[in-house]
This record gives structure tokens, sequence and C-alpha cells, in this order.
């Protein structure tokens, strides 16, 4: 059984991620998941044999913090390196408009496999940038909490308060949409081809067409017509 | 069993600190020393080696001039503590004689306690990455002896036995006390969090003595508790289940519907 689509070199492909939001993305996948295991110990009863993979509570918790520190340092890669991608990024979920709507509410049939016609996307399609406001607010959430929490001393207490239940709320809902992006964005027949559009940073030029209609118009078409040209 | 608790008088007590070097002593806590402050307060605040402590309050009163309050601080022992409704490892529990004691054990450090705690009491033990606090001597009282702390008290400040008894104490002591020439003087730990197994015959208002006149659990923790942590969780194994739901439906429907479809070329009806 085929999980992913296969690559494909010899059809005409196009970028979709540079490298840096690629890096970060994947950065962000291990630490991410890292955080996310190790914190569970703590989040679910009785989770004294997931603590044990990481050399009992107290490695857990340092594992916790060293990634949490490397998830922290990937924002900032982000922001430093690519800040006009994030730019751009913020720019296309403001334009969630109809074609998104039609596009939430269709969904449920083309996850479970049925064939829908959707209206043409943007670069992020109505579900991509649902998922792309929710993970990295509450991902951003996470790391303030956190923080806070690990620095109890110099915070307030009441803000202190507020961070435990806060953490733990944004952990559910980001890991709520992590699990449902892992899948979509790997083995989800019909999405499938934009996990090479992060892993290698390419999609399939009629994918892109066929899925991302206005964003291959507003990027390629020009260049397309100027090559026939 | 009936509760078990200290009633502290401070209108009796003459700050010497013989409960602290009692407390010190049974339970093997090492010295804690602190720069002076500009008055007699040994600490601040209970630590991790320090599990109870008397508080010197100076207060000013236009009429009565100036006062001079002592309290015995140290963990009150609520009848329902939010320590333990917040500690992820069960490390709290009541005896049924009503200590909230903490097994170092099942403690990893996490402090969610110490934040939950309405007086912050639970304190963090750094060299061990524990959390400690006053464990009522429960294992003095086990074994029919009354807490360090009470057993030293030369003032006969501090008088451990049966709750209601002692409840019944304060109240005539406090009436009396009100009668002779201290008003304001009050009872605390009868009603405040549903009750607290150490009662204080205050000869102020609690806020003379530095704690909280209405303590209250933080709104976030019953809702973290009770609402977040037992239920809001269940949405991960819903995302997992409902995507091994479609990795089995949309392979199914893409046999049924396309047997001339490569494999891979979803691109028909794909939308990701």
């Amino acid at each position: 059984m085929q999980l992913v689509p296969e690559y494909r070199e010899d059809l005409e492909r196009v970028e979709r991620f540079n490298l840096v939001a690629r890096v970060t993305h994947w950065g962000h996948t291990v630490t991410f998941l890292l955080c996310l295991f190790t914190g569970l110990v703590l989040f679910v009863d009785g989770a004294d044999w997931l603590a044990a993979i990481f050399g009992g509570y107290g490695g857990a918790g340092l594992i916790h913090r060293i990634a949490a520190v490397f998830l922290t340092l990937f924002i900032v890669f982000f922001v430093v390196f690519d800040f006009k991608g994030i730019i751009n990024w913020i720019k296309d979920l403001l334009r969630f408009g109809k074609n998104d709507i039609i596009f939430v509410m269709k969904f449920p049939l083309e996850f479970l496999g049925f064939p829908v016609k959707i209206p043409p996307q943007t670069r992020f399609n109505g579900g991509e940038k649902g998922n792309s406001m929710v993970t990295p607010t509450m991902v951003i959430l996470l790391v303030i909490s956190g923080y806070i929490m690990w620095f109890p001393s110099i915070f307030p207490a009441g803000l202190v308060r507020v961070a435990y239940p806060t953490h733990d709320i944004a952990m559910v809902f980001a890991t709520l949409m992590v699990c449902m992006h892992g899948y979509l964005g790997s083995f989800h027949p019909g999405s499938g081809e934009s996990f090479w559009g992060m892993w290698k940073g390419t999609v399939r030029k009629d994918w892109a067409q066929h899925h991302h209609a206005i964003w291959y118009e507003e990027t390629y078409a020009n260049k397309d017509k100027e090559e026939e040209a | 069993m009936a509760y078990m608790t200290n009633l502290y008088d401070s209108s009796k007590c003459t700050a010497c600190r013989g409960c602290m070097i009692a407390c010190k002593e049974w339970n093997q806590l090492p010295a804690v020393m602190e720069p002076f402050k500009g008055n007699y307060s040994t600490h601040d605040d209970t630590n991790g080696d320090t599990f109870t402590i008397i508080k010197f309050m100076e207060e000013e009163d236009p009429v009565d001039g100036i006062r001079w309050n002592f309290i015995k601080f140290n963990c009150f022992h609520c009848l329902d503590p939010a320590c333990m409704k917040v500690c992820p490892q069960q490390a709290y529990s009541k005896t049924e004689w009503g200590a909230t004691i903490h097994d170092p054990d099942k403690c990893i450090g996490c402090q969610y306690c110490t934040y939950a705690c309405p007086f912050h009491i639970p304190k963090y033990r750094k060299r061990e990455d524990k959390i400690t606090k006053c464990t009522f001597c429960a294992d003095r009282v086990a074994e029919g002896l009354t807490p360090a702390c009470a057993r030293t008290c030369p003032a006969n400040a501090l008088k451990f036995g049966d709750r209601a008894e002692l409840l019944a104490e304060a109240e005539e002591r406090v009436k009396f006390l009100r009668t002779n020439g201290f008003p304001r003087a009050t009872i605390y730990g009868k009603l405040e969090l549903g009750g607290l197994n150490n009662i204080y015959v205050l000869t102020d208002t609690p806020d003379k003595f530095g704690l909280p006149v209405d303590p209250h659990i933080p709104k976030q923790i019953p809702f973290w508790q009770d609402w977040v942590q037992p239920w809001l969780g269940w949405l991960i194994p819903l995302a997992l289940a409902g995507s091994a739901t479609s990795f089995v439906t949309t392979r199914i429907l893409a046999n049924k519907h396309a047997g001339h479809e490569e494999p891979g070329e979803h691109v028909e009806r794909g939308h990701e």
C-alpha cells in the first residue's frame, strides 16, 4: 500500500516552501513532539512508563526544557531569516473568504474520501488557514506560559496560576491540530503531494494548479506566459 | 476519627520561637540563614527547610498606638486542600484525623501545589528537587504524641486536640478577648476555605497578621482540574481516531471509484 504519493521528478515542479520555512517546520516537528511526549507524563495520569522512556520524571523535565528552548530558537530563526515569509503567510491568512468557508464545509466529505468539487484556493486552503492560525497561536501561548512556569519567581503569582491551565489548553489544541495536520500532510491521499512541498520544497505543477489555483495564477502564471512568449 | 487540630492563640504567644526550633529538630531540618531585614522575624516566609515560622508584625493604630502582633505561620492543613487537587502525582493525602501530608517519594518537583495554595505554603527544596511542607508531625501523632511545636510551647499558646472541642474553646477565648481590650479579636480557620485544620485565635483582623481575610482557591484551579485535565485531552485521541478512519475510508473509496487511477494520482479528488 502506498502511503505518500511518489515524488515525481519527471513532471514539472514549482517551489512551495523555501529552505528557511522548511527548516523551521521540521525543527518544530522534532522539538514539538519531544515537548509533547515529555509533557504528557504530567498531563496523563499514571504515565510512569512514558516518563521511564526519558529517564524518569527528572529526565523528562530536562528534555522538555531543552526541546522548548530549541523550539523557541526555531521561531527566532524564522523571524530573523524569513520575516517577509511570515508577513506573506499572515497576509494569505487574512484572505480567508467565501472559498475558504466552502472548503471547510465540504472538507469532511473529502476527508473521508468522497469526491467533491472545491472552489479555487489561495496559497493556503481554508483548512490550512485554520491550522496556520490555531497552531502558531497555541505554540506562542505554550512558549509564553512555559517560560512563566519555568521561572515562576520572576513573575507575579497570579500570572503563574493562569499559566498552568493555559499551557494545558494550548497543548491540547496544538496537538489536536498537529495530529490532523500530520495526517493530512502525509497519508491522506488527496493532500499527500503537499508533503513533498514541505520536504523537498517543490510540488507538482499540475497539483498546484488544481489545489491552489489562485496561488498558482498569482505566483507562476506570469512566468509561464513569459516563457511562452 | 474526629479531626485533630492545633489551636494557636496569638494573645498568649510570646514569640519565643520554641516551636520553630522543635520543628527543625524533629524534622531534622538544617538551619537557613537569612540576612537581617529590619524586624524580628527570622524569615519572611517558610522555605524548603523551614516548615513553620513566627512572624513579627508591627502595627500602628491611631488609638491603640503601636501593636506588635505575633503569628505562627505554617501549613493550615485545609480540610479541602488545593495542593492535593492539582498534584499530578497524587503525592498529597489527608490522614484520617485531618493532616495534609506530602509523600516526597511521589513528588516530582513540578511546584503546581505552590501556586495553587492560597497561602503559598508548599515550598521547593532545590537540593532534592522536591516540595516540602509542614507534616503536622503525622508520624508523632500516629504514635499518640502531639506535634513537636505544640509539645514544646511554654506559653500554652499552642494546643493540640479535638477540632470541635478546640473550636468551642476558641470561641470562648475570642468572646473574652473582645470584652477585654481586643474588640476586633476573631477566629481564623473555622469558616475560611470551608474550614482549616489549624484554628487561630487572633487579637485583631487577619490582615493585621499577614493573612488573607477571605482566602479562596483561584477559580482557574477547579476549571483546570475538573474540566481541562480530565475531558479536554480526549480531543487528541479523537483526532487520531478520525485520521485512522479517514486513512481506511479514503483507500476503500479510492478502490471503488477509480480502478483506472495510477497509484498516487489522486489529483481528481484530493484537496488539502
